[in-house]
């Protein structure tokens, strides 16, 4: 599997470290040093994927995470030297996907970096309803009547692993495994904060879920179909 | 536990409880209030001192007023005698006739001279011709006022006044003070005797209206007193009471808090001395919290600008380390060490951040329903490739303990993988019992392991930071020498303890005790910290209390 990713972090020694890592694992890593010009390298690169750090000199990673998103949903794993509550979740907020706390294991990364990347597992031809919505896992795409409804790849890949089981509860530990790829107790929050941006986009009204609905004390399960 | 039975028994009537409050109300005002125990020692004392004095110059003024009666009477019954005396002295023949003519003379002589008695009495001595003269102006007679005594006195003396004091019947029920005296008169070899009787009770009513007079200007002496006194103290105390006021609120950390000052005297001296040491005592405190905030807060930096290079490092040392196949022996072993070593590095620094937080009070506690049996299960399961490496089998035993209780799981989780790391490194292969159990108030969680155990002044370091027992064993887990502090932080910020026994050939005991509900306090250790299969001790070891790792629990 190769994927041209983007490494925006102002160490350099880190940044050609991290760059080394991937190549061994068969990746083609682009560098750029500083907030102000990630948007620009982001442009000139077409990355498929985006590894952030969070402390960037100029403009910090929050604000290059919220630039990215504004125009695509390609995924951001954010590197973190904190793993504060605030840090991380004014992270994903901003729309990171996942997050990788310094100082971590490369193989750790490229797990993270592998979940990211691979494809929605697609049933040809399935299209699957959950509440009055039609996701279509070949096409990618999200309908409610005839509108199309812009998602992430990671959302789209929450909605259709929820929509795929309209039965079944997941629980944020089987969410975390099954869309972030974890298999030993990660952080919840994950969970959280991207059914949070999920719901705004795909419910009528977020106060009142009819897509995302959560099962008090267990997790989420998707809204009947309609 | 006497505190628990005292519970348990079924409360007193609450009629009964106010009773005993409204009896303990005043010792409570007494113990509590400095105004209300001045005024009453003051106003106690001054009614004493005015009980004596009112009781000396109620009977000095009694006695002079009853002595200057009498002195009166005495002279009153002194010319009535003389006047008794002299009509007798006329006498010229001595027949009954005669002596009767002369005696009612001489008592109507007698009683205009005697000034205003009551009564009236005139008898013969026994033994002497003449009668008896009673004279009415008593209920019940003269006669029966006169006592023997003083009859007998005046019939043996042939001259002189007696007089005695009696008690005179005014009425069905009541009698007033009175006064008797005797006279004896002779007339012809016939003594007779005169007694007069007068009434003193306006001698009582003077001295009634005396007492009253001193009763009521006492009591409004001490209204006054107790007036002037509350008043007195007042202006005293309250400077007293500001300070105190405001001691308490520096005491609960309000540093800025100061006393009025006020004047010139020695209570504006008293508030201004305490200001100036108010204000020592915020600056010293500032300048600590200050200064441990500014080292905690470097420490935290540190920790984090660490982070950057030590990834960078972690991940060079891992490509060596899958590399190390294709290079020379001694660089491949280079890098083998390079990595544990890199990987205990992480740890440390891990650690240090953690500690540094604790320090700076910033961990958060996010509690969640929490099994501590399931949390042992999954800690033994988790240490399981350790304990087989060791050959050391480890058993859960859970008497008690299946509740869920709220806590910080993944902190819980960090202690009770550390308590069992530590037991399977120093547990020389022997068999770890891990017990799990609960009381109504505490749920416990033992780690037992049958090593070489400790002497005591080790037991008592172990929760030291970086403290080893034996800094050359070698050891097989690369453990940061953080862990034991952190555990204890960890239960002592839910409100726990954390504690260890160990003996020297026995093994060791750790016992981390978490109260069932954060806001209950707990009560005894449901699972005992001196394990039930420890070796029967020497005298000496008996004695020996168990360490502790035990602090007071201090709210956040």
């Amino acid at each position: 599997m190769s994927g041209r990713i983007l490494v925006v972090d102002d160490d350099t020694a880190l940044s050609e470290m991290i760059g080394i890592v991937l190549r061994t694992e068969g990746f083609d890593p682009v560098f750029c040093a500083d907030g102000a010009k990630a948007l620009g390298a982001f442009h000139g690169a077409k990355p498929d994927l985006v590894l952030l750090d969070l402390m960037l000199p100029g403009v910090d990673g929050i604000q290059v995470c919220r630039e990215i998103r504004a125009e695509s949903g390609v995924p951001v794993i954010m590197l973190t030297a904190k793993s504060d509550t605030t840090d991380v979740v004014l992270g994903l907020e901003s729309g990171a996907d996942d997050y990788v706390v310094k100082p971590f294991d490369p193989k750790e990364l490229v797990a993270r970096i592998r979940t990211r990347l691979r494809p929605v597992p697609a049933v040809a031809g399935s299209r699957l309803r959950i509440g009055d919505l039609v996701v279509d896992a070949a096409g990618h795409e999200v309908l409610r009547g005839e509108t199309h409804i812009q998602l992430t790849p990671l959302e789209f890949d929450l909605l259709h692993t929820l929509a795929a089981k309209p039965h079944q509860v997941f629980t944020r530990e089987m969410l975390l495994e099954q869309v972030w790829g974890y298999h030993y107790k990660a952080d919840t929050r994950l969970v959280n904060v991207h059914v949070q941006r999920l719901r705004a986009k795909v419910e009528v009204d977020p106060e009142n879920p009819k897509i995302v609905t959560t099962v008090r004390g267990v997790g989420y399960r998707a809204g009947a179909a309609v | 536990m006497s505190s628990g039975a005292t519970a348990g028994r079924p409360l007193p009537g609450t009629r009964l409880l106010q009773a005993r409050r409204a009896a303990t109300a005043p010792v409570h005002l007494w113990r509590r209030s400095l105004r209300v125990r001045t005024v009453a020692v003051t106003v106690l004392l001054s009614t004493v001192a005015l009980l004596v004095v009112g009781e000396v110059l109620s009977v000095s003024i009694s006695g002079g007023l009853y002595k200057d009666r009498v002195h009166q009477v005495l002279g009153f019954s002194a010319r009535a005698d003389t006047a008794a005396q002299k009509v007798l002295g006329t006498a010229t023949a001595f027949d009954p006739t005669t002596l009767g003519a002369l005696q009612q003379n001489a008592i109507e002589q007698a009683r205009t001279a005697a000034g205003t008695p009551t009564g009236l009495a005139w008898q013969s001595s026994p033994g002497q011709s003449g009668s008896v003269l009673p004279q009415a102006g008593i209920p019940g007679g003269v006669e029966a006022v006169i006592s023997p005594d003083l009859k007998r006195a005046v019939e043996n003396a042939p001259t002189g006044q007696h007089w005695q004091a009696v008690a005179l019947p005014s009425g069905p029920g009541q009698v007033h003070p009175g006064v008797v005296v005797g006279e004896p008169l002779q007339v012809g070899g016939n003594q007779y005797e005169l007694y007069l009787v007068y009434d003193l009770s306006d001698v009582q009513a003077t001295l009634d209206f005396v007492q009253r007079t001193l009763l009521i200007g006492g009591a409004a002496l001490l209204l006054l007193i107790g007036a002037v006194t509350t008043v007195v103290v007042s202006l005293v105390v309250r400077p007293i009471k500001e300070a105190a006021l405001v001691s308490e609120e520096l005491a609960d950390g309000r540093l800025e808090q100061r006393i009025p000052e006020r004047g010139e005297d020695v209570v504006a001296t008293l508030a201004r001395s305490f200001n100036r040491m108010a204000d020592g005592l915020q600056r010293q405190i500032t300048q600590l919290a200050n200064l441990s905030r500014v080292q905690q807060r470097f420490v935290s930096d540190v920790s984090h600008e660490l982070r950057t290079p030590l990834t960078t490092i972690r991940l060079a040392s891992d490509v060596l380390y899958d590399g190390r196949r294709a290079l020379d022996p001694p660089a491949a072993r280079s890098a083998e060490l390079l990595r544990d070593q890199v990987e205990r590095f992480e740890a440390l620094l891990g650690d240090l951040l953690e500690i540094s937080r604790m320090d700076a009070q910033a961990a958060d506690v996010a509690g969640e329903p929490t099994n501590l049996v399931e949390l042992a299960r999954e800690a033994i399961d988790a240490l399981a490739n350790l304990a087989e490496e060791m050959g050391t089998p480890v058993r859960l035993v859970t008497p008690g303990g299946h509740v869920e209780i709220e806590v910080d799981a993944r902190r819980i989780a960090r202690i009770v993988r550390n308590l069992l790391a530590n037991a399977i490194e120093h547990g020389d292969g022997r068999p770890i019992v891990v017990t799990v159990d609960s009381s109504a108030t505490a749920v416990g969680l033992g780690v037992r392991d049958h090593g070489a155990g400790m002497p005591q002044h080790h037991a008592d370091r172990v929760f030291d930071r970086f403290w080893r027992a034996d800094p050359s064993r070698q050891r097989r887990i690369g453990g940061t020498g953080l862990g034991l502090a952190i555990s204890l932080e960890d239960a002592l910020l839910h409100g726990g303890s954390l504690e260890v026994w160990s003996r020297e050939g026995d093994g060791t005991n750790f016992v981390l005790t978490l109260p069932r509900s954060p806001d209950a306090p707990m009560i005894g250790r449901p699972v005992p910290i001196e394990p039930a299969d420890a070796l029967p001790s020497a005298a000496e070891a008996a004695t020996h209390r168990p360490p502790t790792g035990r602090l007071p629990v201090v709210r956040r």
